[in-house]
């Protein structure tokens, strides 16, 4: 275990040196994943204009701190991968890396890890600032983030292998990043990034609780607005793991079955 | 005149059979539409799927749907026309092939706006035009409002146009622009609403400083024929600036360029 641990640090370091040069670009991807920012306006305005205020028992200031708690989980559950893999496979820029002595899955790991730990200074001014603005309220007991970080570590994990199973897809056809993009509408709708999900239909959140999605976006940022509990929490952290291992197993699948498939340019 | 119509011409005819090339692309297209589409109808539906939820900024389900329709349309009009062009702007600065555009006998502005096309992205058009007619079928509408909603619709497309260039004749100073194109999408995502859904300092914000409320929700206004007579006059007006403010740019912006080599 030592040599891989070792392997990984170095992978690790100069990853984060690159997401350090990247500074700049990270605050601007940040400000572009507006949409649970625009959906926060949005029901802020609805509830200011109801009758007594509320929708479903969410004010104004409970729309402004469920949505900005998503915005922050969201934030640190953006994943890239399918569009790395995408084009390392149509350049051939993977071949290289086979011939390194760790599976390429380590190298965009680290590289995700790092660009998170780069942004995530970054991210407590922005949301600060934005509670500030929006009249938000957060949860002052620290083992809700202890939770929240074991639910967004899951949760990140789970959402990596998806999108890198679905990167892989381009061993096969060239509109990879396409199946990605329509992934992320239900993991958006489901996760809770239109509406805390009671506010779905029945049957849609009877699906729901069957998938990894409210788990790893929905669940946290109830938990940071101080809108659930612990066990609730933990029940969370048991799907999640439940899906992680469903998702290390197809991941490994799709990867043994690709690499059959490539064939590099050029070669 | 009739030279830049013959070239409009010649370009399309020589983008589109460069991309029939790429057909296997076109499932990929579709895809990204859905999505596209998918995002704005879902936001719209739980927002009036909550009881006791009649109108979202005083629109009903129907006129919000038309807001959506016209958000539908201008993302179309960007991925087709304005975005493969403009995206190329800042690619030929850095690599000093603008140096051939300008040496065309024919304006540059005009060559680096029409070069290009993107036909895979026309289901987006056809999205936004569908629902645009299922929502009026549902909306009393009358000759009059279409007429005034097409001249909106057309200063919508103007402003859009002209942003874009503005933004990506940045490329001469500051050699990276696509991040700029970026944020000016998630900013635009706020068209998915009518701009009185918002509370107001950022009403204010997505009317005044960028003027986002012109291109989807004023169209949906005229159409339905609730559109206020100043920002009737608004609109064309914000257009006609800023079409000669980001020529003028784009002119200075040229004025600078020195090509790649010195």
């Amino acid at each position: 275990m030592t040599p891989f641990l070792r392997k990984f640090r170095i992978l690790f370091s100069t990853q984060f040196a690159l997401m350090t040069e990247y500074r700049a670009e990270i605050v601007i991807w940040m400000l572009s994943g507006t949409l649970s920012l625009i959906m926060m306006l949005v029901w802020m305005g609805q509830a200011a204009a109801a009758p007594g205020g509320q929708i479903r028992g969410f004010s104004a200031s409970d729309f402004a701190s469920y949505f900005l708690a998503t915005w922050f989980v969201g934030q640190l559950l953006v994943v890239w991968v399918a569009w790395e893999l995408d084009f390392e496979v149509r350049q051939g820029t993977l071949s290289p890396k086979l011939l390194r002595p760790l599976d390429p899955m380590w190298g965009h790991y680290s590289g995700h890890v790092a660009e998170k730990i780069v942004r995530f200074p970054i991210m407590l001014v922005l949301v600060s600032l934005f509670a500030w603005l929006a009249g938000a309220r957060f949860s002052l007991d620290w083992r809700v983030y202890a939770a929240v970080l074991g639910l967004v570590v899951l949760g990140f994990t789970v959402r990596f292998l998806w999108e890198y199973s679905l990167g892989l897809l381009a061993f096969w056809t060239e509109s990879s990043t396409s199946f990605q993009e329509v992934v992320w509408l239900v993991y958006a709708a489901l996760g809770g990034l239109f509406a805390p999900l009671a506010f779905y239909p029945q049957w849609v959140q009877n699906i729901a609780v069957w998938t990894p999605f409210p788990y790893m976006l929905g669940l946290p940022a109830n938990l940071i607005a101080g809108k659930a509990t612990l066990e609730q929490a933990g029940q969370g952290a048991l799907v999640l793991v439940g899906w992680l291992a469903v998702f290390i197993l197809v991941r490994l699948m799709v990867w043994r079955v690709g690499l059959k498939k490539y064939g590099a340019v050029g070669a | 005149m009739t030279r830049y119509f013959r070239l409009i011409r010649i370009f399309t005819g020589a983008t589109i059979s460069a991309q029939l090339e790429y057909r296997a692309n076109f499932l990929g297209a579709v895809l990204a539409s859905l999505g596209e589409v998918g995002v704005a109808l879902l936001g719209i539906a739980v927002l009036f799927g909550q009881p006791g939820t009649v109108s979202v900024g005083g629109y009903s389900f129907h006129q919000a749907l038309l807001v959506v329709g016209f958000f539908m349309l201008t993302e179309g009009f960007i991925s087709v026309f304005v975005q493969p062009n403009m995206s190329k702007i800042a690619e030929a600065v850095r690599t000093g092939s603008m140096d051939f555009t300008l040496l065309k006998p024919i304006d540059a502005q005009f060559n680096v706006s029409t070069r290009n096309l993107n036909v895979l992205r026309l289901t987006d058009i056809l999205i936004g035009l569908g629902l645009i007619v299922y929502a009026a079928s549902f909306l009393t509408v009358t000759p009059g409002g279409v007429v005034a909603a097409a001249v909106m619709y057309l200063s919508a497309l103007v402003i859009v146009y002209c942003i874009w260039l503005a933004l990506s004749t940045t490329a001469f100073w500051f050699v990276k622009t696509q991040n700029m194109s970026e944020l000016f999408s998630g900013v635009f995502g706020a068209g998915r609403f009518p701009v009185t859904a918002f509370p107001v300092p950022v009403r204010a914000f997505l009317t005044f400083v960028v003027p986002i409320a012109f291109i989807t929700t004023v169209p949906a206004q005229a159409l339905t024929g609730g559109l206020s007579p100043l920002l009737a006059l608004a609109s064309p007006l914000v257009a006609a600036v800023l079409f000669v403010g980001s020529r003028l740019f784009w002119k200075k912006a040229v004025g600078s360029y020195t090509s790649a080599s010195s």
